[in-house]
């Protein structure tokens, strides 16, 4: 059984039809990929996927229950879901340490002291823990990253949401980050990242899925879909660069 | 009259500012931060209420306020000690800049890292005390310290319903001495003593709660 299933999924904003019947299935130990255009509902995807966005139709199973029941524990389901966003958004007014303890304080309720422990362990996990006491604003982007990646998986979510999380760097730091999804892929985490950055992509998965005009329209290799796909559009979608 | 009395009834005087200023700067900042946070935080149906005391109060001068207050309200039956009527308009009054304040301060918060405390499980109001709190209120310390001085400022209103602060003090001693212009240099000074103190503070305040390596727009002229 998958992890997450996602039948029919259909969200409009007001009467503009932005998922038209989206289908996806993520299986526990997946880093599984969403390319899509800008504007074709990447971000909408993940966020009706937590519940930051209320889908219009279509249904959703997560772990066997089905998430747009009226009764589902949306808080719940959110801490179960880690989510890693383009502009990092760290709390800027706190330390990278207490930006990871945060929600294991307030949501876990762990002393102050077990608290730090788990953050520092995911911070090393990440390469972070030697920055434990800066403040957002005194790293770089790929830093910021892999904070983000450190406070999402301090939850012990089931699966972790990355939304385009290398569109803010340079190549340098988009390298930085794609090797810790590898890593984290190897131990076995659950990764959904959109994106439309090819050179992502492809230093993360073999496989990606496309999404276009509110549908799932193919799931193949880059090669096979910039190359072989019998649609025009998404061979030149996929073959806008070739150096990645 | 020595100059030991004339000091210690300025000293009185002072007194009287400080108390006034005090009381009046503590009620608008807690009930502007009320208001503020309610806006915020949802009672969508008081916000017209909100904002329309926020557009009324910012249109009326001080004193008019004052003696309103004062003066009109015994003859609906209600009684108000002078300090109480400085606390219900030059306060209130403040509050209503304050809110604006605040408002502003709330909406540069970065709305991504709402989204991010709400993404991972935490509640409107955990959001609101971890994340957009504690920002705004570093956000707003030099609207507050403009407010603070204006306060400050509109104290000496305080004497025309029988509070004897500072300016009060210096007219009577300067009948009384004939050394008027002393005197209110004297009361200049310590106005102006009393707004650098201040600003001392706060910049401590300001100090040790910096956000490290966070450079923000400048947004008051002090
Ligand atoms: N809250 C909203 N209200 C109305 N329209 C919205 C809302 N959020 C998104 N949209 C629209 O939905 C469409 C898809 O937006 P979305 O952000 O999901 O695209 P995306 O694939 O993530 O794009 P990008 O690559 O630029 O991030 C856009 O046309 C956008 O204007
Ligand atoms: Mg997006």
């Amino acid at each position: 059984m998958a992890l997450i299933e996602v039948r029919d999924l259909v969200k409009k904003f007001g009467d503009q039809v932005i998922l038209n019947g989206v289908n996806l299935d993520i299986y526990e130990g997946d880093l599984k990929v969403v390319m899509g255009s800008s504007g074709s509902g990447k971000s909408t995807l993940l966020r009706c996927l937590n519940r930051l966005e209320e889908p219009t139709g279509g249904k959703i199973v997560f772990r066997g229950e089905n998430i747009m029941a009226a009764d589902v524990d949306v808080r719940a389901l959110r801490q179960s879901i880690g989510f890693v966003f383009q502009q990092f958004a760290l709390y800027r007014h706190l330390s990278v340490l207490e930006n990871v303890t945060l929600a294991l304080r307030k949501l876990k309720k762990l002393p102050a002291a077990e608290a730090k422990d788990k953050a520092l362990a995911e911070l090393e996990r990440l390469n972070m823990a030697s920055h434990a006491g800066k403040y957002p604003s005194q790293l770089s982007g790929g830093q910021k990253q892999r904070v983000a990646i450190a406070r999402a998986l301090a939850m012990d979510p089931a699966v972790v949401f990355f939304d385009e999380p290398t569109s803010a760097l340079d190549p340098l730091m988009t390298r930085e980050v794609a090797d810790m999804m590898n890593r984290l892929h190897d131990e076995g985490v659950t990764m959904l990242c959109v994106t439309h950055d090819l050179k992502l992509a492809g230093q993360i998965s073999d496989k990606v899925v496309f999404l276009d005009k509110g549908v799932v329209r193919a799931e193949a290799s880059i090669e096979t879909l910039s190359q072989d796909h019998a649609d025009e559009r998404i061979r030149a979608f996929f073959g806008r660069e070739a150096d990645y | 009259m020595s100059f030991l009395d004339i000091v210690i009834q300025l000293g009185r005087g002072l007194g009287y500012t400080l108390l006034v200023t005090l009381c009046c700067s503590v009620t608008g900042v807690l009930a502007g931060l009320v208001i503020a946070c309610i806006r915020r935080i949802g009672f969508y149906w008081l916000r017209p209420l909100l904002d329309a005391y926020a557009y009324i109060f910012r249109g009326i001068p001080v004193l008019v306020l004052l003696f309103i207050v004062y003066f009109g309200f015994p003859s609906i039956g209600l009684k108000v000690t002078p300090l109480l009527a400085m606390v219900l308009s030059l306060g209130l009054i403040s509050a209503a800049y304050l809110s604006e304040v605040f408002r502003g301060a709330l909406n540069s918060v970065d709305a991504d890292e709402i989204l991010a405390a709400e993404a991972i499980g935490l509640s409107r109001l955990q959001v609101f005390n971890c994340i957009e709190l504690p920002q705004m209120l570093r956000f707003s310390l030099p609207g507050m310290i403009n407010e603070f001085t204006t306060v400050l400022k509109y104290s000496p209103f305080a004497y025309t319903v029988g509070i004897p602060e500072i300016t009060k003090q210096a007219m009577t001693l300067s009948a009384v001495t004939l050394h008027g212009v002393e005197i209110y240099f004297a009361v200049g000074v310590l106005y102006f003593l009393t707004f650098r103190i201040l600003l001392f503070a706060v910049q401590f305040i300001e100090k040790r709660y910096r956000i490290p390596g966070l450079v923000l727009k400048q947004r008051s002229s002090i």
